[in-house]
């Protein structure tokens, strides 16, 4: 569904990702975990079309994205739910879900988007005429979710879902990306919660200073030793 | 007393005026995230075409607006996709402030290359007869000037919050980035708000041009007074805009009576300063920081 | 540090042969001969004008381009300095006293007026010069029995040295001359000097300088009291030189544009960038306004407008940033890959703890209702590593500000040992900095247009004020962190690990003795974050305690005398690491519910 073939990124002059290739099947749930700064991050900004790399070359369901610009991604079915929820401060939280609908292909159905993403997140629902900037972190984060569901995407990219979250919250949100993953929907997270979310996962990919270093199953990544000593501390 | 309710009447037109140039740089301002240094030649270049056509056509100068508004909305966007846009990327301050910087220095010699430096007057229309309203006296055109901005008001508040459009652009304003992951095309989004709040100012100038003679300079005379009217009301907010717009009129005419005319512009310079540096949100701007935006 | 001098720029030739000196001797030259040798009058009037907005613009170029500050009401500066001069002539004081007469009103309103508007950044700080010329204007309209109002002021005509006004022009050429290369030298001494690399990092990345222990406050108001002086001693020989002056043209906004755009043109920051704007554009608007008179009514104006548009588009480094795009040598060359960090012999066996160098207690910090650090407390000894861990959005990047002075808590102190053994409560970051506490920032913050030397001279200035020593120690410091190969890149084209790297260089140039290090290992590789272990704990040998965030493990275990994880604000697990990483409830923190039910 999604491939990356030896992408460079960076911001500016500055280079992170140096020839990253990757691949992601429909329906599969795909984690990039990795340390801060490995450039986890900016592979999603990347595939998402806010930065456009400088070497290699990036499909979706065979077109050549690499150069997409970032509204038009989103037009192809890609979203990106950001790190930190990005939600839109001074609006309702329906504002921020219907904002979610823009794409064309989603605004039409709306009403019954709105519907099927509110029974999985009926905390959302009593906060619907809320102003977003008024929600504690966690139900910020489950908005985000629910946004960026709202497009009906074929990919679901989270980028550090559990950042900033008490634990009993981030296995509310592993859950429900359980559930969307369930739904059919080709999921690709990035983590630094490594556990939790290989545990989720199918197929995992390990990035080492802008470099894969290792991928493979997400069972066989979570036995590998390389990762128990690096990442999960034993 | 009645030279008190004078004073405030006259304070209150002036607001309208003040109101209805300031909006459209705030609405720029508010989503660009460009101050807009060029906004008052905008207003003069407007002025100067309804003074074109009202006396090359004979027109009503209230009819220009028809095609001084899509005239500005042009000059707009381009400003934003010709010179704003390919400087977003560097995001350097001194690169952007002087861009507007020299656009508004050629404009202003470009009219005085034109037209010279003599003023042009714009055929009155009846719209600088006096009516009387209670114990008040004000021009006509002065409450047509009022009653626009209340409506330009009103109408923007709905077109940004009850349609898609105006949805877009409230979250392209809120959260750049998150608006591009919505899909939303951002450079598009920047290039339909420059061209709207020229348009406003558009507006303003058809309705402006009546009662005041239009020259190379006016828009340094009209602008100054409305980055105040701005910055009072929290840059971004047309609601402080409008609200700003009353408190500096008031201000004005106040300070103009019982301080002197010729200090009416350092009382409102010194207001001014003093909001920017214990205040520089302004009275409504609580979320927008001045200081880089991002 | 023999080797590192291969590194310095190919610069062997002695400096007046260098290319660019070269063109500079001809340009002054030029300037004072040309009107001397063709001895027309309005040749020299041309000239005499180059020199006075050379000068003027060179001094706004301190302000607007060294600190930064975009202002646009320099012109008032220039106002107090030519009525100063007018006023005080009339009175029979000569031009030569009232200059600095002038000067002195001007550094004073210049301290007044920018002090509370430093925090004031862009636009905004030009929208606050703006109106606060209009006042000045405004006031000079309005008392008249002062400066005449509207109708200007006239001098006394009284020729000679003695009164600056002269029949003949050489002698206003040699004034105007000598003013300009006065401010050509105060402005070079700057920019050579350490006022100009902390008016430059302060300009780059304001929170980096403070942490360097730079007084951004002060630097800035150094800066703008000298270019107010240099600018007001301009504008009282221009009034003497033009006889007469009115508010409109003395307060103007077009005047203060023009002062501010042909250091824009010329090369905004750099030395002789205004000095070439001017050369290049001031004969445009003299002969346009000698040849075509009223005719060509705007007609400069609008040329220096799309001059303008055009440098800001196309040029925005201005002539002398594309000047140096072509002249650039091989400096500007980096080396793809990235240098190691060179290993440091240790001692063998490492000094025993001291004492108590800094105290928390109770720390309190929230944003609103979210309680970002709650009673957070610990302690630092001589010597020791302390390693602060948790998972992202803990709370450690707020205890870091809270404890080098970037942010006040709600409650709770911060205690810090000075050299004489005595606690002190620091405040700002210049409070930490003085007791020597050193930090990085974990989102890295390199003065972006300065060299990885500058950088670092920046951080080495704190204990080496001359920048011969402060570029030894810099040196000396990128050797030893592995960026000698890079001295002379521009910071903006490292890489990120390069960037983390230069955090530390510029910290540890400042010879701190606490260092808080954010993250420093994030994103560098194995062999480098061993490296940088070694590194570490050779720094610690000398006596440095370290307090560390950290997410690589490795060396969170193997560096850490002790480790205090936080989570959601507050402490909850504090001791040997050994013995943290096996606590419960840093797993459960860490790694989720799951992986506790999982192994345990």
């Amino acid at each position: 569904m999604l491939t990356i073939e030896g992408i460079d990124a960076g911001y500016g002059a500055t280079t992170i990702l140096q020839g990253v290739s990757l691949e992601v099947k429909a329906g599969e749930v795909v984690t990039i975990v990795g340390a801060n700064g490995a450039g986890k991050s900016t592979t999603l900004r990347t595939i998402a079309g806010l930065i456009t790399p400088t070497a290699g070359r990036i499909s979706f369901e065979g077109q050549d994205i690499t150069r997409t610009a970032a509204h038009e991604v989103v037009d192809l079915g890609i979203t990106l739910i950001p790190e930190g929820r990005q939600l839109f401060p001074d609006m309702t939280v329906r504002e921020n879900l219907l904002m979610g609908a823009y794409r064309k292909a989603a605004r039409a159905a709306q009403a019954e988007t709105l519907e099927e993403v509110l029974q999985l997140f009926p905390r959302v629902r009593e906060r619907m005429n809320q102003q977003a900037s008024s929600l504690s972190g966690g139900e910020q984060q489950m908005v985000a979710i629910a946004r960026g569901m709202m497009a009906r995407p074929k990919l679901l990219m989270f980028d550090e879902p559990s950042l900033g979250l008490a634990p009993i919250i981030v296995s509310q949100v592993f859950e429900v990306i359980g559930k969307i993953a369930a739904t059919g929907t080709t999921v690709l997270i990035v983590e630094q919660n490594v556990f939790s979310t290989l545990k989720a996962s199918d197929r995992g990919y390990v990035l080492e200073n802008g470099e894969i270093a290792l991928s493979g199953a997400a069972e066989a990544l979570l036995r590998d030793d390389h990762v128990r000593q690096a990442y999960l501390g034993i | 007393m009645n030279i008190f309710l004078q004073l405030v009447a006259n304070g209150l037109m002036l607001g309208g005026l003040f109101a209805i140039i300031s909006i459209g740089l705030t609405l720029i301002f508010g989503i660009v995230k460009v101050v807009n240094f060029a906004h008052g030649e905008f207003l003069m270049a407007g002025m100067y075409l309804t003074w074109i056509i009202t006396v090359g056509l004979g027109l009503h100068p209230y009819v220009t607006v028809l095609a001084v508004a899509p005239f500005l909305f042009v000059l707009g966007a381009m400003t934003q996709r010709f010179l704003i846009q390919p400087l977003l990327l560097a995001r350097d301050d001194h690169v952007q402030i002087f861009a507007t910087v020299g656009l508004s220095t050629a404009l202003i010699n470009l009219a005085l290359l034109i037209f010279g430096a003599d003023i042009a007057n714009t055929p009155a229309s009846g719209l600088r007869a006096p009516v009387q309203i209670g114990p008040v006296r004000i021009l006509e055109g002065q409450v047509y000037i009022f009653i626009a901005a209340v409506l330009l008001v009103i109408g923007l508040q709905l077109f940004l919050s009850r349609t898609q459009t105006g949805r877009a652009i409230r979250a392209v304003a809120q959260n750049r980035a998150a608006a591009q992951l919505m899909g939303i095309n951002v450079d598009r989004i920047y290039v339909l708000s420059f061209g709207i709040g020229a348009a406003c100012v558009g507006l303003a100038a058809s309705l402006v041009a009546p009662l005041y003679p239009v020259s190379s300079t006016i828009g340094t005379y009209f602008v100054l007074t409305a980055f105040v009217v701005v910055v009072l009301g929290g840059l971004g907010s047309i609601v402080g805009a409008f609200v700003g717009a009353m408190i500096i009129g008031l201000i004005d005419s106040m300070a103009g009576f019982y301080i002197g005319s010729d200090l009416r512009e350092a009382v409102v310079f010194g207001v001014f300063l003093v909001i920017l540096i214990l205040k520089p949100s302004g009275l409504f701007g609580t979320r927008v920081s001045l200081s880089h935006i991002s | 540090m023999q080797r590192t001098e291969t590194f310095a720029p190919p610069a062997a030739r002695p400096v007046y042969l260098r290319p660019a000196a070269l063109a500079l001797a001809t340009v002054l030259a030029a300037l004072f001969l040309i009107p001397v040798v063709v001895g027309d009058a309005f040749i020299y009037h041309v000239f005499i004008t180059i020199c006075i907005f050379a000068g003027l613009s060179t001094a706004w170029n301190i302000v607007g381009g060294y600190a930064g500050q975009l202002s646009l009401g320099h012109a008032m500066f220039y106002g107090i300095g030519a009525y100063a001069g007018m006023i005080l002539m009339n009175m029979g004081v000569s031009p030569w006293i009232g200059m600095f007469a002038g000067a002195a009103v001007a550094v004073v309103a210049s301290v007044v007026i920018s002090y509370p508007c430093f925090r004031l950044h862009g636009p905004f700080f030009a929208l606050a010069t703006i109106a606060f010329l209009e006042v000045f204007r405004v006031l000079a309209l309005h008392f008249r029995d002062v400066t005449g109002g509207a109708m200007g002021m006239m001098i006394e005509l009284k020729l000679g040295w003695e009164w600056m006004v002269f029949r003949e022009r050489l002698p206003a050429l040699v004034i105007a001359y000598g003013m300009m290369l006065v401010c050509l030298g105060v402005a070079w001494a700057i920019r050579e000097h350490r006022l100009g690399y902390y008016l430059v990092a302060t300009r780059e990345r304001e929170s980096a300088a403070k942490a360097a222990g730079v007084q951004t406050v002060r630097v800035r108001l150094l800066a703008v009291s000298a270019s107010a002086a240099l600018t007001a001693m301009m504008g009282t020989f221009h009034a003497m030189y033009l006889t007469f002056i009115e508010p409109a043209a003395v307060f103007s906004l077009t005047f203060s544009i023009q002062i501010a755009m042909f250091a824009l043109i010329g090369g905004i920051g750099t030395i002789y960038g205004p000095l070439l704007g001017a050369v290049l554009l001031v004969p445009l608007t003299e002969i346009a306004r000698g040849a075509l008179g009223a005719q060509a009514l705007g007609l400069h104006g609008f040329v220096y407008g799309v001059v303008l548009l055009l440098v800001v588009l196309f040029m925005p480094n201005g002539i002398m940033g594309a000047l140096s795009r072509f002249t650039r040598e091989k400096a500007a060359e980096t080396p793809s890959q990235a240098g190691p960090v060179v290993s440091m012999p240790r001692a063998e066996t490492r000094p025993p703890l001291g004492a108590e160098v800094m105290r928390v207690e109770g720390l309190q910090k929230h944003f609103g209702g979210l309680h970002v650090t709650n009673n957070v407390s610990f302690t630092l000894r001589e010597g020791e590593i302390l390693g602060l861990i948790g998972p992202n959005g803990a709370g450690k990047t707020t205890v870091f500000n809270m404890i080098s002075g970037f942010m006040r808590p709600n409650g709770g102190t911060v205690s810090v040992l000075d050299r004489d053994g005595k606690m002190h409560q620091p405040v700002s970051p210049g409070d930490f900095a003085a007791l020597g506490v050193g930090r990085t920032f974990q989102i890295v913050q390199p003065f972006a247009s300065m060299t990885v030397e500058e950088n670092i001279m920046v951080g080495a200035f704190y204990r080496h004020p001359h920048v011969n020593d402060a570029r030894e120690v810099a040196r000396e410091t990128a050797h030893r962190m592995g960026l000698a190969p890079w001295l002379h890149a521009e910071a903006r084209g490292l890489t990120i690990g390069g960037l983390k790297r230069l955090e530390v260089a510029r910290v540890m140039a400042m010879q701190p003795r606490i260092l808080l290090l954010d993250e420093v290992m994030a994103g560098i590789n194995q062999t480098d974050v061993r490296r940088a272990i070694d590194l570490m704990l050779s720094i610690r040998d000398t006596g440095v305690s370290i307090i560390a965030i950290e997410h690589v493990m490795q060396a969170v275990m193997s560096l850490s005398d002790r480790v205090i994880v936080l989570s959601s604000g507050e402490i909850i697990a504090e001791g040997k690491p050994q013995d943290v990483v096996r606590d419960p409830q840093v797993i459960e923190a860490y790694l989720g519910k799951d992986f506790v039910h999982a192994d345990h």
